[in-house]
């Protein structure tokens, strides 16, 4: 399973996996599915599932919080968290 | 060809640049268009840029650097977010017409801050006369005609009193004569990156205090896209349309290049030529040098005058002999009017890091030619 953090725009998505990557985590920008981006384009940064909370301690004390956790379930569904 | 108008454009870029646009065009599309490949690569070169950007002019946030295509762009966008029509702006003398058009298109209350050359306590006392009732001002870090080094931290401590925001026309001295965009607290900073970061024509880089200005471009931008607003974030709201990611790669190799050598080294090269090159010309009748006496007060460009003839004629002179200079009143009328200039305009020598001194003796005796 993998968490999909949402951010508002493509340089806070890139700034978010570099904190991460310096943190030993490694997060892959993405874009955010259509049925997630509910204003249209967005991007994400994809980490494993048992990254989630430590990924979102690490960006919300850089000043990164994202704007949304998402789930992605191994059959692809998608579960907005927040 | 001896070239000395890396005012006007750095000819001579390191090889890394020339690389860097290559492979751009090679393996890179469109940041914020795709998660692919490609789009990605080009989107951690855009990144990598900003970041090296933020790291030589000590911005605090990545989103505080904006990329435009040249100077004159970041200043109007800078300028129309300030300024409205009938508003009093205060500039400095030195101004080129980036700055001075604009306004004048806006129909702003224009008010110069005229001093003289190369007298950096007069210009702060003209600003600190011109600035009460101001809504904005503006302000060249180096004049592109003459060199001279503005005293824009004195100025913008000025501003900052005044309650008066500062844009701070940086395209003659970035690259050589440092700025703290943090310490300096003005509201913008613009900037080409074709002359002395070494990027190609084309780049250029616009400094942000926050979010609050007002885009001259509208279009897509690979965000919040079902809103018809321009995003209310920076960079997107300033960065619509699609990326000169070979441009923005070649800056990044130039800007990496500089941090290498370090502006200050940069800058105390282009001294060591100019003074070694007035020195020669000092030894010439007719000539008449624009040098500071204080060689603080001066960057790497020299503005000269040859007695009994035409600017441009010596230019083209001089051309003929295989030496690139400029001459006129290159874009800066109000420069020459401040100068008592304006009638014969000058001849502008300047320099770069990848200027020689046998270049610069070979230039001096080129001048000596079309006097004798």
């Amino acid at each position: 399973m993998q968490f999909l953090l949402t951010f508002r725009s493509l340089t806070y998505a890139q700034r978010a996996a570099r904190v991460l990557e310096r943190a030993g985590i490694t997060g892959t920008v993405s874009r955010v599915p259509k049925a997630a981006a509910t204003k249209g384009c967005a991007y994400c940064v994809i980490v494993a599932a048992r990254h989630r909370d430590m990924a979102v301690g690490i960006l919300t004390s850089a000043g990164l919080s994202p704007e949304r956790t998402i789930l992605r379930n191994p059959d692809g569904t998608l579960e907005v968290e927040r | 060809m001896i070239y000395l108008d890396s005012a006007a454009t750095t000819l001579q870029k390191p090889a890394a640049v020339r690389y860097a646009v290559s492979e751009a065009m090679r393996t890179m599309s469109s940041p914020g268009r795709g998660g692919y490949e490609s789009a990605m690569l080009a989107a951690d070169t855009v990144l990598d840029c900003r970041m090296a950007l933020a790291d030589l002019f000590c911005v605090r946030e990545l989103e505080q650097v904006i990329f435009t295509s040249s100077a004159t762009h970041g200043l109007n966008i800078a300028i129309r977010s300030l300024v409205k029509p009938g508003d009093r702006v205060v500039i400095s003398g030195y101004e080129h017409n980036a700055v001075w058009r604009p306004l004048w298109g806006i129909g702003a209350d224009i008010r110069v801050a005229a001093s003289p050359l190369f007298r950096p306590e007069d210009a702060v006392a003209a600003f600190q006369k011109a600035l009460p009732g101001a809504k904005a001002a503006v302000c060249c870090q180096v004049s592109n005609v003459f060199g001279y080094i503005l005293p824009v931290e004195q100025i913008a401590a000025l501003c900052r009193r005044e309650g008066v925001p500062l844009i701070v026309d940086a395209s003659q001295a970035a690259g050589s004569v440092g700025l703290d965009f943090e310490k300096l607290g003005c509201a913008f900073a613009a900037m080409p990156g074709h002359k002395g970061l070494m990027g190609p024509q084309g780049t250029g880089v616009l400094l942000c205090r926050d979010g609050d200005v007002e885009p001259l471009f509208y279009g897509g931008t690979g965000s919040v896209s079902q809103q018809a607003e321009m995003p209310a974030f920076l960079p997107d709201r300033l960065e619509p349309g699609t990326h000169n990611v070979p441009g923005i790669a070649g800056l990044l190799a130039g800007v990496r290049w500089l941090q290498g050598r370090t502006c200050a080294a940069v800058l105390d090269h282009e001294r060591q030529l100019l003074e070694d090159f007035s020195q020669r010309l000092a030894g010439l009748d007719r000539v008449r040098l624009f040098k500071a006496e204080d060689p603080a007060c001066q960057a790497g460009v020299l503005s000269v005058q040859l007695e009994g003839m035409d600017c441009e004629e010596a230019a083209e002179a001089l051309a003929g002999r295989g030496i690139a200079v400029r001459a006129g009143l290159h874009c800066a009328p109000l420069a020459h009017e401040t100068a008592g200039t304006l009638e014969q305009g000058t001849v502008r020598f300047s320099f770069s890091p990848f200027n020689t001194f046998q270049e610069v003796a070979a230039a001096a005796e080129a001048v000596g030619d079309i006097l004798a």
